[in-house]
């Protein structure tokens, strides 16, 4: 008996201690906000994240705002979608920018447009500080449903002192296919069979392999995807034919670029340690390569064989649906705060990812930190020719039907055209669901 | 004894044997009320994380929603026929087979090794067990981003010391036909360790009396080690065999960091499967359906050695 009378007090005890701890959250102050955020690049980025919110809550005493740390921009997907359903969902979250038309399908997002006519602008006004090629991915049925935070371009990356050795001249770098082709011919070095410097190396692993494919075939004059409609994606097409059997021709035909399928990171590694001699990767990769390449390197525009154009990368900031309307006017102020010319530009520098707000480009601190580092000028300068990225109802099972079949064409174990063609059947499948509901469904 | 008095005395005697039953029952419960007070925690818990997410898995494997705006309706055992369906499934499920054996065998094999190797204590043993049990201490996801580094092509540390002796660099993990193998030398280094330790348990159970008359009737090492050794550690093996497969079913740290699956499902193992339908298909059906499978199999797997467990205790 004494037992229990023991337990009872103590659960008792423990009852009152969980109601002391949950009174203070709902006492009067400023308004808690959560914003999830990814770190799709190493280190110190989370970091910089921390300096900036205590900045914010610093000059915003009404609220106070936490920076959650939630993994790569997958994580961040899951951790936003498993939060909302636990009716908890961030007030605001860094999202990768071709995830937002799969959320706003599922009901996950909120339609920032009241927002915007809340503070008296219009949609035209709000959406024309940032570069026109971010807004493809930001604006769904003409609403605005994100605001683009940090972005990239897919850049060509040149070993200027092994160009030079190769007798090429680093300052006119290759502007067609052909010519990259060539270049990548004179940069490659054997020893009999064995390679002891490739020409040029593409990276393909899940994520950025749908990257490259849609950068190659826009170069070839193609579209990867339907831009107006999350239904249709365009693989088994001549312009993804002609990118595809190009990369497979650089390793099987020409031999200048490394077989199967490798990640970004050992691209890069590769490209630092000298191993090859050029390389495709992000303009989110360019402080990395500025602060490890012990030898010179030019970044030039994406080779052309139709036209040139690239796909954008990087994130962008949303609002999750089923928020409260005080968090969610919080979080419109810290979006707004987020992606002002002034802090714009500091994350850039900080990061290596272009400014999306054009204004950022004209402060002071921009300017003279492009005139120390013009190579930063040219991912900004690529931003002319730049378009959306891939978004799709399901957008990563649909990208990496593609993905399986080219790197299957990279391993040498299909032919480009019939991998194209498996991958469209494959991707027609899972928008089945969503085509039944929106272009099949008819009167 | 008289005829009336049967007739009364179930009466009489019936209704205290209930009384009994029942005071009893209370008596017991009040006895066991500490108990039950005190496993109640644990209970609470195990429900909510344990058996509620089995309920909850078991529930969602049964509904599906038809398109993307749709509500989910019941669809009984479609998910399960759509995920045996799935050609990514099956991949999965053969390059998990393969997985299993592949580390499974190897892994074990090494254990023993070491364990017999190194089944006397004296200092340099305990070295040399403390070297080989490391790796278990290193988280697997840390080990994973070592290993990238060893594995990548070109430049990492294995094509440096090796590269010169092959012919043409290998892909290690970009190349479908090689990254499963890769995969499955990560398992094996990171496990032996770890099962070595239950082999040298094992090894101290061997009676000494036993072995030293065997080496008295000029028994040989070989044939100590096959007669002697080996059945005692029978059960070893039973156990260690289980933990091995388990692992190769739970364990897919390094598939998720190394290679997504890839390339082209190389790497795909049933619980990376399970990962993808729930997060990246958002099919919460068909990823519970798979997982109910996977389960099913674990605790048919489970349940078996068990058995075979209990059926060596009282044999020979």
């Amino acid at each position: 008996m004494l037992f229990s009378r023991r337990l009872m007090l103590g659960l008792a005890m423990a009852g009152s201690l969980a109601s002391a701890l949950a009174v203070p959250a709902l006492a009067e102050g400023p308004t808690e906000i959560d914003l999830f955020f990814p770190v799709p690049v190493d280190g110190k980025l989370a970091r910089d994240m921390g300096t900036l919110i205590k900045e914010f809550n610093e000059g915003h005493p009404n609220i106070k705002a936490t920076a959650v740390y939630t993994g790569s921009y997958d994580d961040t997907l899951i951790k936003t979608r498993a939060a909302i359903k636990a009716g908890k969902p961030p007030a605001a979250v860094i999202m990768s920018a071709n995830f937002l038309l799969d959320m706003q399908i599922e009901n996950e997002l909120t339609n920032l447009d009241s927002l915007i006519a809340a503070d008296g602008t219009t949609k035209e006004k709000f959406l024309g500080q940032f570069f026109p090629a971010l807004q493809g991915n930001a604006v769904i049925d003409r609403s605005v449903y994100g605001v683009p935070f940090h972005n990239s371009t897919p850049l060509l990356y040149i070993n200027a002192d092994k160009a030079k050795e190769a007798g090429l001249d680093p300052s006119k770098p290759p502007q067609t296919w052909a010519e990259l082709t060539d270049w990548a011919k004179k940069l490659t070095k054997r020893e009999g069979d064995k390679v002891t410097q490739w020409g040029i190396a593409i990276p393909c692993a899940y994520d950025y392999c749908g990257w490259m494919m849609e950068t190659l075939t826009m170069s070839n004059g193609g579209r990867y995807y339907n831009e107006e409609f999350g239904g249709e994606v365009y693989y088994d097409t001549p312009s993804m034919l002609g990118a595809l059997t190009w990369w497979n021709d650089l390793v099987a035909k020409h031999k200048v670029h490394p077989p199967g399928a490798t990640p970004g990171p050992a691209v890069s590694t590769s490209f630092i340690s000298g191993n090859a001699a050029m390389m495709m990767l992000s303009t989110g990769s360019l402080t990395y390569v500025r602060d490890n390449a012990k030898f010179a390197y030019k970044v030039a525009f994406i080779p052309r064989n139709v036209r040139n154009a690239v796909p954008i990368g990087g994130a962008s900031l949303i609002v999750p649906a089923g928020q409260q309307a005080d968090k969610q006017n919080a979080a419109w102020t810290l979006i707004k705060w987020m992606t002002s010319p002034e802090k714009s530009g500091w994350w850039s520098r900080a990061t290596g990812y272009f400014a999306p707000n054009m204004a950022a480009y004209k402060t002071s601190d921009m300017v003279e930190f492009l005139n120390k580092n013009p190579d930063a000028k040219t991912a900004v300068e690529q931003l002319d020719v730049a378009k959306p990225w891939f978004a799709t109802y399901k957008t990563v099972p649909v990208r990496k039907t593609l993905e399986d079949e080219v790197m299957l064409v990279l391993n040498g174990k299909k032919q480009p055209k019939e991998a194209l063609a498996a991958a469209q059947k494959a991707a027609d499948e899972t928008l089945k669901p969503y085509n039944a509901e929106t272009s099949l469904k008819l009167p | 004894m008289s005829l009336a008095e049967p007739a009364a005395l179930p009466v009489a005697a019936s209704a205290p044997a209930r009384l009994h039953i029942v005071t009893r029952f209370s008596h017991r419960f009040k006895t066991s009320l500490p108990a039950y007070l005190l496993l109640l925690p644990s209970l609470v818990f195990l429900a909510l994380f344990t058996y509620g997410a089995m309920g909850r898995v078991l529930v969602d494997a049964l509904y599906q929603r038809a398109t993307p705006k749709a509500p989910v309706r019941f669809v009984g055992l479609d998910n399960i026929a759509a995920v045996l369906a799935d050609s990514a499934f099956t991949g999965a499920v053969v390059n998990n087979l393969v997985y299993a054996v592949g580390t499974a065998i190897p892994s074990i094999g090494l254990a023993l090794l070491f364990a017999l190797a190194l089944s006397r204590t004296n200092a340099v043993n305990s070295a040399l067990r403390a070297a080989l049990f490391l790796p278990v201490l290193i988280p697997m996801v840390a080990a994973s981003a070592l290993f990238l580094f060893i594995f990548l092509p070109n430049v990492g540390l294995l094509d440096y010391y090796i590269g010169s002796l092959l012919p043409v660099l290998p892909n290690w993990l970009g190349d479908s036909d090689i990254a499963l193998y890769a995969i499955m030398v990560i398992t094996i280094w990171k496990n032996a360790g770890y099962y070595m330790l239950f082999f040298l348990a094992g090894l101290q159970a061997v009676p000494e009396d036993v072995m030293e008359a065997a080496h008295l009737d000029g028994a040989g090492p070989y044939q100590r080690l096959r007669h002697i050794i080996m059945p005692e550690l029978k059960p070893t093996f039973l156990f260690v065999t289980v933990i091995a497969i388990l692992n190769a079913v739970t364990q897919v740290d390094h598939v998720f960091v190394m290679t997504k699956g890839g390339p082209s499902n190389a790497t795909n193992l049933v619980l990376f499967y399970i990962y993808q339908q729930a997060v990246e298909h958002y099919d919460i059906g068909k990823a519970s359906a798979a997982t109910l499978l996977t389960l099913a199999a674990l605790m048919g797997l489970t349940a078996l050695s068990f058995r075979t467990m209990a059926n060596r205790e009282d044999g020979p």
